[in-house]
């Protein structure tokens, strides 16, 4: 089982697959397979990486867009596990509100872009809205099915020890949903920062999607490449904490951390 | 006391009418260890989940001679919490009726009663079947109950592990006299633990046997050896054709 394996190792492996990818763009562009242009060689991106980051450049962009993340990402989780208890206590507010939720989650959040701009206009307010949106599902959904798989069993041990409603949810329920809310909460913080870029490409003047964009409209491939370095390595330092931060809090959950893949 | 009177209880089964407990009448003395046997699917389990108040039945009722007693339910799983330690699992049902300082009493007594004292502070995740079903015997018993229920809780243990649950259980009931109602389909354990064996075939009680031998019983002594074969042969005695088919439990 792959939480078993030794830290060592997981090194050992991160190390050689990070090598193996760098020896084979290396190789790529060394040999001329590909255009300097479409892909540039390692050490130009890593000479941009190392502009970037002397000028402050990219931790400018980084913080703007860690910032509408954590904020995005904060509302979407507070709004959604609330929404979850209530739907799944609640039989009345289901059969009102969830045909009008389900037709919400067939809808890409980028394609709500437009009238998000116009009912929030072009600051902070509809970046950080098109965020919450791509995060509230996997969260949502996760706390409610962590809910209904809630194990009847344990439910009656609380009935047995004269437990009432609330206090079976409270003491029970809630913490048999945290492995489904763990999952939904790693993917949420995946979809926020895929989410990041399409909601910094328009009427934005900071952040790393910007920083791409606008990277690309100077044919500046390499600046491009370190922007979406960087977030892969942001979003794996993020998913790595919120995973440590699980761990910590509730350290019988060790396979189920393992299982949520962003 | 508690008294069950015609006792009736039925599911539905794929449009099928299908009764699992027929006219039991039963009679719990204060402090009495009864064993109820039977097979798989004889509706053991259904009876005790009406002891426990987590069923209701179709026909009879269930009365006590006085105050409801408080119930604590020991089931053929451990059914412990995996994210509370052990000490926290046994004080689970009390932390609702008694203050801080009586639930650290009595669970570390409970702990040093049922040899747990050194793994208070372990996940269930960590424990043994064994182990794990010795806590969950010691957070029934920490409740302090008039009555005992167990479903079947060695069932799943090794035979040497059992032996020994079987008597740290007759200890712990000759030290605080609770009134048990242990379920189990194995002949030889009702034997060997209850006062009164209730046989329970295809929903309907048909034979109850007095053991009066006293504990610790050896299963393989005669008189163990001829109340057994008295159990059995009641047991497997054919059905009769007004019994109707049973849930299984």
């Amino acid at each position: 089982m792959p939480f078993l394996m030794p830290v060592r190792d997981k090194i050992f492996g991160v190390l050689i697959a990070i090598g193996g990818c760098l020896t084979v763009w290396w190789a790529v562009s060394w040999a001329g397979l590909v255009s300097p242009f479409l892909l540039p060689p390692p050490v130009k991106v890593w000479r941009a990486f190392v502009a970037l980051w002397s000028s402050g450049e990219l931790l400018h962009h980084t913080w703007a867009s860690a910032m509408r993340v954590g904020i995005g990402y904060g509302l979407a989780v507070s709004v959604a596990i609330p929404l979850a208890i209530v739907f799944s206590a609640s039989g009345i507010v289901r059969v009102v509100a969830e045909p009008l939720l389900e037709f919400l989650r067939q809808i890409p959040p980028l394609a709500l872009m437009p009238l998000l701009m116009l009912w929030l206009g072009i600051g902070e307010a509809q970046k950080i809205g098109i965020i919450i949106l791509a995060c509230f599902f996997p969260v949502f959904l996760g706390m409610r099915g962590g809910i209904a798989q809630a194990d009847r069993k344990l439910i009656e041990v609380g009935k047995v020890c004269g437990l009432n409603r609330w206090e079976i949810i409270r003491r029970i329920v809630m913490p048999s949903a945290l492995p489904a809310l763990v999952v939904g909460l790693r993917i949420s913080l995946g979809y926020s920062w895929r989410a990041l870029v399409g909601a910094e490409l328009i009427a934005s003047s900071v952040g790393l999607g910007y920083l791409i964009t606008d990277a690309q409209d100077l044919a500046r491939t390499d600046i491009v490449l370190v922007g979406i370095l960087v977030i892969g390595v942001v979003g794996l330092a993020t998913d790595f904490l919120l995973k440590r931060l699980c761990a910590r809090l509730a350290p019988w959950l060790a396979g189920d951390l393992e299982m949520a893949r962003a | 006391m508690l008294e069950l009177s015609n006792i009736g209880k039925h599911y539905d089964v794929a449009g099928h009418r299908v009764a699992a407990l027929s006219g039991i009448d039963l009679t719990l003395t204060r402090g009495s260890f009864t064993t109820i046997v039977g097979r798989s699917g004889c509706g053991k389990t259904t009876l005790l989940r009406i002891l426990a108040g987590l069923a209701s039945p179709d026909t009879g009722e269930v009365l006590s001679g006085g105050p409801a007693p408080r119930i604590g339910v020991v089931f053929q799983e451990a059914r412990l919490m995996p994210w509370l330690k052990v000490a926290e699992n046994i004080a689970f049902g009390l932390r609702k009726r008694v203050d801080r300082k009586t639930i650290d009493e009595r669970v570390s007594a409970i702990l040093d009663l049922t040899g747990l004292s050194a793994f208070r502070s372990a996940m269930p995740a960590q424990l043994s079947g064994g182990m794990a079903q010795r806590v969950a015997l010691a957070r029934a018993l920490v409740m302090e109950p008039d009555l005992l229920l167990m479903d079947e809780p060695f069932a799943a243990l090794d035979a040497f592990t059992r032996r020994s649950m079987q008597n740290e259980l007759v200890s712990l009931w000759q030290a605080r006299k609770p009134t048990i109602v242990f379920v189990t389909h194995d002949v030889e354990e009702a034997v060997v633990l209850g006062q009164t064996v209730i046989e329970l075939s295809e929903g309907r009680v048909v034979g109850r046997q007095t053991v009066d031998i006293p504990y610790p019983r050896d299963p393989t002594g005669v008189e163990a050896s001829l109340c057994r074969r008295a159990v059995l042969a009641r047991l497997l005695t054919p059905a009769t054709p007004d019994r109707m088919q049973t849930k299984p439990d």
